[in-house]
């Protein structure tokens, strides 16, 4: 018997809670956990901002079987003595462990930008990251400027755009996302977003907030009730750092997600597996799964998840996957499309008859046949127009056998269990069901099976969450 | 009773007019006199790469015996025809003589653009577009010594080709960001550039000569570029375009094209109906075209017109080009302006093959293409354009598929 603390109460430890359960682990386990509201589905946020969501449905299952301390900040790792010291509140506490796992996650970069933040690093009024659900409130204001041009700036001013804020969304790139589209990708998700209402202001750096409005480089400002701070996150590594753990970017692990303290693991966006940091959330989820595995004596190994990039914007659906660089790889082939008017683009490079990687852009169905064949490995077919423009013969038939793992919406290569993960992660309406996974929004023919799976699962509140294999 | 027709303009299409008149004109209605400005009667111009690489002239030659010993035709070369009066309808040559025409074409061509960079009259500063171009270009060539071609296009690419294939060592400056601007999208050029890289081409692409320098006697010796490198050069050769020639005095004045050249209808008709203008000088409705196929187009429009028979207006012109340079075949075909709002489709080998296509964005149907490297042939292609894309275009494109 043993016992488990865990430091972080994000998405991945409510997974790994659920995994340590399923697996029938028998020892306790902690969870210290900095906030004292519980964890949430990030990838909603946005979605509260639109206001189309409340933010109290963001609130998850919760735990069974484990003490979670709410408001209990983790100072310093003891890792010779096997013991971490908290303070909750005012109360200095120890607690000891058998096995420690680092779930801290990542924190927003916060840029040198004068006016932005004081001395100590506090923002200042009317500025504010995008991380935890308190955080929408903090956006107020008729005007809103989001600096950075991440995919979370892209959602951020896309979903303020819709709430019907005056929104600027400025990048010190040509365009937003110009590193991960390309330029013509990039040129189109500007024009789409502007089409949508945001204001995009590319090749431009702020240079000074004050009341009301942000300053930038080329002399120009903008309107800002508001400033949203869009400007990237990195893994928190600062207790591992300060444990004598190893850290490169993020807190190192193996394929067991071992850090360099073999009584210590690390999972989420602060672990960096083969290099790879800040993986998002899938990623971090299957690493929840494979150490849950490993903590209950399994034979198990974290395969990283392939990267794929898709952005939750009703301005235009964006999806990257695959490695970048895999354009430059010598013996690919690249085929492109491009329409102008439409304002759609898709680039892949494929790997013989294999996709290696993909940027599409305003082509949901062709997303959802790439995806799909980029995840399972498939052949593409050699008729690529009809592929990227998006034929639903490449689509395998629907499988509706009740498993799991059975694809619910084919555009979108949503899965059932995919369905049921965003569930227990507070997407508890069709709508929130919708904005996680994007289920339902290709071709609708899926919906009223997702309404069906939602119902159902409501109705089995207060019971044992509908058992996936 | 016979008509007198006068071209002038003695060049490939002035020719391939009067060659065609010949074969239309059974009822023998037409006289025609021929005015060459250059000494040899009509060339094939578009060879002249050939020639300075050693062809001769007779290799070059589009005038068959029987052409000459036609008693209709009266082919005058090294005559150049200096004025155009339309009310009395006659044309004056620098000899003084004067012709009166029933009906008169205007086939003067172009002449080459050369930028207005100071040091271009230094000697050994050349263009290319005659043979006596090309005999004085020969005549300057120095084996193992620098050379500089200035124009990215198909001239200067060929110039340069040749160039190095005399030995040299030439530079080649294009203003545009890539090779054949006119022609080829960035990638295609990539190609290109490719090909130039393993020829040992060495390609300024981006940047303009902004001075020809000379030695001491006064031939040229370097150029200075616009980002201040200094190329050494034993000569210079101007390949940056090509005008109209659309100045000649005629009285009352021609409407000319917006961008110059004789402005005509679909008919190549002028304003005048006894004149017509072909080829190169033409602005058939304010459009210019540099080459040789619609210029033929264009000829016979005019012959059929001479003789009586139905024609129809010349609609778009084809701009397909084929050729094989520096190693590298790159073609195009169909329209390939992208206008309308077409979809594109691109393929991509790394720097060995590449193609594009414009495909209609509501029916599907291919409009045109780019073609760089390894690729289907333009035949095939063109064959499908204005029909729906197989479902194996991308074999069609990239054949013999690496998978």
């Amino acid at each position: 018997m043993s016992h488990i603390l865990v430091i972080g109460h994000g998405p991945a430890t409510h997974r790994l809670l659920r995994g340590l359960r399923r697996h029938g682990h028998d020892g306790t386990v902690t969870v210290l956990s900095a906030e004292h509201h519980p964890v949430q589905h990030r990838p909603l946020l946005t979605t509260v901002l639109q206001g189309r969501l409340e933010a109290g449905m963001l609130r998850p299952e919760p735990e069974h079987g484990a003490r979670v301390l709410t408001g209990a900040v983790a100072t310093a790792v003891d890792t010779a003595r096997r013991v971490v010291h908290a303070r909750q509140g005012d109360t200095v506490t120890a607690h000891p462990y058998d096995v420690l796992v680092l779930a801290c996650g990542a924190r927003p970069v916060i840029p040198p930008l004068p006016g932005a933040s004081d001395r100590t690093g506090r923002l200042a009024p009317g500025v504010t990251t995008l991380r935890e659900v308190t955080d929408c409130d903090r956006i107020q204001g008729t005007a809103v400027t989001v600096l950075g041009g991440g995919p979370l700036g892209v959602e951020t001013a896309s979903a303020l755009a819709l709430r019907g804020t005056a929104t600027t969304l400025v990048c010190s790139g040509p365009h937003p996302l110009h590193e991960r589209l390309g330029g013509t990708g990039a040129a189109l998700l500007t024009a789409r977003l502007q089409e949508a209402g945001v204001e995009v202001l590319g090749g431009r750096r702020a240079v000074r907030r004050e009341p009301g409005r942000l300053l930038l480089d080329d002399g120009t400002e903008t309107a800002a009730d508001s400033l949203v701070l869009c400007t990237g996150v990195e893994p928190e590594v600062r207790l591992a750092r300060a444990a004598g753990i190893r850290v490169h970017h993020g807190i190192v692990v193996d394929d067991a997600l071992r850090t360099s303290d073999s009584r210590v693991h690390a999972i989420g966006d602060c672990a960096e597996h083969a290099g790879r940091t800040v993986a998002g959330h899938e990623s971090a989820l299957a690493q929840a799964d494979t150490l849950a595995a490993v903590l209950t004596g399994r034979e198990a190994a974290h395969r990283p998840t392939p990267a794929v990039l898709r952005l939750r914007t009703h301005a235009v659906d964006v999806a990257c996957v695959g490695p970048l660089a895999a354009f430059r790889r010598s013996g690919i082939r690249t085929v492109g499309l491009l329409d102008p008017a439409g304002r759609r683009h898709a680039r892949l490079a494929l790997d013989g008859d294999r996709i290696a990687a993909a940027v599409l852009l305003g082509l949901p169905e062709a997303i959802a046949a790439v995806s799909h064949l980029h995840r399972r490995g498939l052949p593409v077919p050699s008729d690529r127009l009809s592929l990227l423009l998006g034929i639903r013969s490449h689509l395998p038939p629907a499988e509706d056998d009740g498993r799991a793992d059975s694809l619910v919406c084919l555009c979108n290569q949503v899965s059932r269990r995919q369905l049921a993960d965003a569930w227990e992660l507070g997407a508890r309406t069709v709508p929130a069901l919708v904005r996680v996974t994007r289920a339902t929004t290709g071709c609708g023919g899926c919906t009223e099976r997702v309404e069906r799976l939602c119902a159902g699962w409501a109705d089995a509140v207060g019971r044992e969450l509908e058992p996936t294999p | 009773m016979t008509a007198t027709l006068v071209v002038i303009g003695h060049g490939m299409v002035g020719h391939r007019l009067v060659d065609t008149l010949r074969e239309l004109d059974r009822d023998r209605r037409w006289r025609v006199v021929v005015l060459g400005e250059e000494r040899e009667p009509a060339y094939d111009r578009v060879r002249l790469s050939a020639y300075l690489g050693g062809r001769s002239r007779a290799e070059l030659s589009l005038v068959a015996h029987e052409f000459l010993a036609d008693p209709r035709i009266e082919v005058r070369s090294a005559t150049t025809a200096v004025h155009v009066d339309r009310r009395a309808r006659t044309v004056r040559t620098a000899d003084g003589d004067v012709l009166p025409y029933d009906a008169l074409v205007l086939a003067t061509g172009s002449r080459p653009f050369v930028p207005p960079v100071p040091g271009r009259e230094h000697g050994n500063c050349f263009v290319q577009r005659t043979l006596e171009d090309t005999d004085a270009l020969r005549a300057a060539v120095r084996p193992g010594r620098p050379a500089v071609v200035v124009g990215g296009g198909l001239l200067g690419l060929e110039a340069a080709q040749g160039l190095q294939l005399l030995g040299m060592r030439p530079h080649l400056v294009e203003a545009a960001p890539h090779l054949m601007p006119a022609q080829l999208d960035t990638e295609a050029a990539h190609v290109l550039r490719h090909g130039a890289d393993r020829l040992g081409l060495r390609l300024h692409c981006g940047t303009t000569v902004t001075a020809v320098n000379a030695g001491a006697h006064g031939a040229v010796r370097s150029v200075t570029l616009g980002d201040g490198t200094v190329l050494d050069a034993d000569l210079v050769v101007f390949a940056a375009g090509v005008r109209p020639r659309d100045d000649l005095p005629v009285t009352p004045a021609l409407r000319l094209g917006d961008r110059g050249g004789y402005l005509t209808d679909a008919l190549c008709r002028t304003s005048d109906d006894r004149v017509w203008a072909v080829g190169e000088c033409a602005a058939v409705r304010g459009r210019c075209h540099g080459l040789v196929a619609p210029g033929y187009r264009m000829a016979r429009s005019v012959a059929r017109q001479l003789t009586g028979r139905p024609d129809e207006p010349l609609g778009a012109m084809d701009t397909s080009t084929e050729l094989k340079l520096l190693g590298v075949h790159v073609a195009t075909f169909g329209s390939t302006s992208g206008e309308d709002g077409a979809v594109e489709m691109t393929f991509r080998e790394s720097v060995s093959r590449y193609a594009k296509v414009f495909l209609c964005r509501d029916t599907g149907v291919l409009l045109g293409g780019i073609l760089a490297g390894e690729t289907g042939s333009r035949a095939d292609l063109a064959a499908r354009v204005g029909r729906p894309p197989a479902a194996d275009l991308e074999r069609v494109l990239f054949p013999d598929p690496s998978f």
